[in-house]
């Protein structure tokens, strides 16, 4: 990286006005996006730091983040090295052909998009978001119009500080079983940027917009790379929307594999519209910190939900993951499914919030989050919540924070496997139930084997 | 027979859970090529005698001897003693849920044979064995013992001792839930494990398992103790008399002697 990865001078914790309009310049965007930063901007200025007395950030290591140590990420050059991440690389052997692959690179300053001819053929889009600004900018100035969801902190630092980051589009009939893979690679550290402060912030915004009776299937996968020996603060704070159209299905599969060092700060959307349904399982097995905020919003009859996790900790990592489930209309589903094994040190906590309007009679929620704790100093909590104005619904919810059962240890000691390698197949078979849930095939193995390797990892 | 060697002697055996003591002096010697069936009530101490011999971390042996093969084995985790040929068909198994049960036999096959078994070789093996338990191919992809019927649970537990051969095979209630095709596919696959290198203990409430699968000896539990032992005619008495009846033998003799 001969190029600094940094925007000059411009820290996270003190946004200048100025600097979001040289940010608009840089990019070559239009007014109305500009002016969507800059109300974004204001907005991130009233908006108060989270902290750890706030009720979804009480798990979350956001005072161990020094805002005045980042800088955002200067858009990245088109470009192919010879290298590609290994994560990307396994992801891709294990996946049936993949449609599109996206990566955003900032390990080694540079990104790449390639499409299949299939899908051009189909008219779907797939293109870094800066060009679809232009290309697409009726498609994105009404989804930008029409936005609704939970606002904070960090949700306004990427909408003010937005860089890079994908535009999909489907159009109405069109059924696309080969996935997009989207990967956004950073570096662990990021002392190859000299200048102090030296910590990197990426800001990736993800649109996907799925049209009636369309269906895709979209593969993520944010992962890190050592880049240098010192290490620095990285922090990536994404915004990813599904605009689902009646009808319509998207299966999404997530991971995050990050360094000790990354912070990742992630908020999902997704508008469910009538018929339409979100399938959205989520990988968490490394970062300092993930938060991740998964909105599900259930627009119009006979919409549905299914919010699935998977989140393996070691080391002193943390996880938050807050589900948020939204009846906002009659006969709508939700089932959110998470699990969570903890080893070492690492600590995680769900929060998970069924909420039904008053207008969303026979809802049916159910929601599950099950902790195996499988070191003596790892901890867990989950607090599933209901709010419900309806009262013509079925909504229940399970939580349980157990180490592994004696039982089943037993009985496969019996069977002449040792307790490492009980236990082992004990957590394997833990997660295996929620990942033979994803509907995109191929997934399965590259996750299974990933939170294999994670068991493996002393 | 009496020439064969013994594959399990237990000696005055004395056990305690949470220091409460269960077994409370068991004598027992199996040789190979014996059927033994234990039978007794609810409570008498049965199940805690086959958790015993496997091993399991809650049940303390406070003295007496458990010799598998000539070799002590009450300090021994249960993978060794699974390892050296001991197997459990339990009375209610736990659900792996998320593992096939196609991996797990094969897993725990591997780990008991100490060889990695090419995978053409042993699902021929496990196919033939599947066919004569009457187990279909759907159940390998299923979930260890998850949402199973009490039936479906005990073909499995024959299925995998079975599989993995063993010298000193104890079955734990294996007839309690099953119906009566059931009972007799079950029975065939117990009798298909005897040969003259191995030794099955049969733990049962009823006398309907022995039937099918005919004891050499039978001893009558009570108590956390063997109270008295016979022929395979015993449980047959066992039956038309009820334990009532033992009870009060063991009592007479007491007195007579």
């Amino acid at each position: 990286m001969s190029e600094s990865l940094q925007v000059d001078n411009l820290q996270v914790s003190t946004i200048a006005r100025e600097k979001v309009e040289d940010l608009c310049r840089l990019n070559g965007e239009p007014n109305w996006l500009k002016e969507k930063r800059l109300s974004a901007w204001e907005s991130y200025l009233q908006c108060p730091m989270p902290t750890v007395k706030d009720e979804d950030w009480r798990a979350t290591l956001v005072g161990k983040l020094d805002l005045g140590k980042l800088c955002p990420a200067a858009p990245l050059k088109e470009g192919k090295t010879a290298s590609t991440p290994d994560l990307l690389k396994a992801a891709l052997k294990d996946l049936a052909k993949p449609g599109a692959v996206y990566v955003e690179d900032y390990a080694r300053g540079q990104m790449s998009v390639s499409v299949e001819a299939e899908l051009s053929t189909a008219k779907v889009v797939v293109s870094p978001f800066a060009q679809a600004v232009e290309s697409h900018k009726d498609v994105l100035e009404k989804l930008f119009a029409e936005k609704r969801g939970i606002q904070d902190k960090f949700t306004l630092m990427n909408e003010a500080l937005a860089g890079g980051g994908l535009f999909v589009h489907v159009p109405k009939n069109t059924r696309v079983e080969a996935p997009v893979v989207m990967m956004l690679n950073l570096p662990e550290n990021s002392t190859a940027a000299t200048k102090d402060p030296s910590g990197l912030a990426v800001f990736p915004r993800i649109i996907i917009n799925v049209e009636e009776n369309a269906s895709i299937n979209f593969v993520s996968i944010v992962a890190s790379e050592k880049t240098a020996e010192a290490t620095e603060t990285v922090l990536a704070a994404s915004v990813v929307e599904f605009h689902i159209a009646a009808g319509a299905k998207v299966s999404v599969a997530e991971v995050t594999n990050l360094g000790p060092e990354v912070f990742f700060v992630n908020r999902v959307r997704a508008y469910v519209a009538r018929d339409a349904v979100i399938d959205f399982t989520t990988a968490g097995l490394g970062g300092k910190q993930t938060k991740s905020d998964i909105e599900t919003i259930l627009m119009d009859r006979g919409a549905h939900a299914a919010v699935k996790g998977v989140v393996f900790g070691g080391g002193a990592e943390r996880y938050a993951y807050n589900t948020i489930a939204e009846h906002a209309a009659p006969d709508t589903t939700s089932n959110i499914n998470f699990r969570v094994a903890l080893k070492d040190k690492s600590a995680s906590i769900y929060q998970g919030i069924v909420k039904v309007d008053k207008v969303a009679q026979r809802t049916d929620a159910y929601q599950s989050n099950k902790n195996l704790l499988l070191g003596k100093e790892a901890k867990a909590d989950s607090i599933p919540k209901l709010e419900i104005l309806a009262d013509d619904v079925k909504c229940s919810h399970g939580a349980t924070v157990s180490p592994v059962d004696k039982e089943q240890l037993f009985y496969l000691t019996c069977r002449g496997l040792t307790a490492p390698e009980a236990e082992e197949l004990i957590v394997t078979g833990f997660f295996q139930q929620v990942l033979d849930t994803i509907p995109i095939q191929g997934v399965v193995n590259f996750l299974a084997a990933l939170t294999s390797d994670k068991l493996h990892k002393s | 027979m009496t020439a064969q060697k013994p594959i399990l002697e237990i000696v005055d055996l004395h056990v305690n859970v949470e220091d409460k003591e269960i077994l409370k002096g068991v004598n027992l010697t199996i040789k190979a090529g014996e059927i033994h069936a234990i039978m007794g009530r609810n409570g008498s101490g049965k199940s805690t005698l086959s958790y015993t011999v496997m091993g399991h971390p809650r049940y303390k042996v406070t003295s007496g001897k458990m010799l598998y093969k000539g070799e002590e084995i009450s300090q021994m985790s249960p993978d060794e003693r699974a390892k050296l040929g001991i197997a459990l068909a339990f009375q209610y198994p736990v659900a792996i849920p998320g593992v096939s049960v196609s991996n797990f036999l094969r897993k725990t096959t591997n780990a008991c044979r100490g060889r990695e078994i090419p995978v053409k070789e042993f699902r021929q093996e496990l196919k033939a064995l599947m066919a004569k338990l009457g187990v279909k191919d759907e159940f390998l992809s299923r979930y260890v013992n998850d949402g199973f019927s009490g039936g479906e649970k005990k073909r499995l537990e024959i299925l995998q001792l079975s599989l993995l051969k063993p010298s000193l095979a104890v079955l734990d209630e294996t007839d309690s839930g099953l119906d009566i095709d059931a009972l007799k596919t079950v029975s065939e696959g117990v009798n298909a494990m005897v040969s003259p290198e191995t030794a099955i203990l049969l733990i049962t409430h009823y006398q309907r398992m022995l039937d099918y699968v005919q004891p050499d000896f039978v001893h009558v539990f009570q108590d956390g103790k063997i109270i008295t032992s016979g022929g395979k005619e015993l449980a047959l008495e066992l039956e038309s008399r009820g334990y009532e009846w033992v009870k009060d033998t063991t009592v007479n003799q007491t007195v007579s002697v």
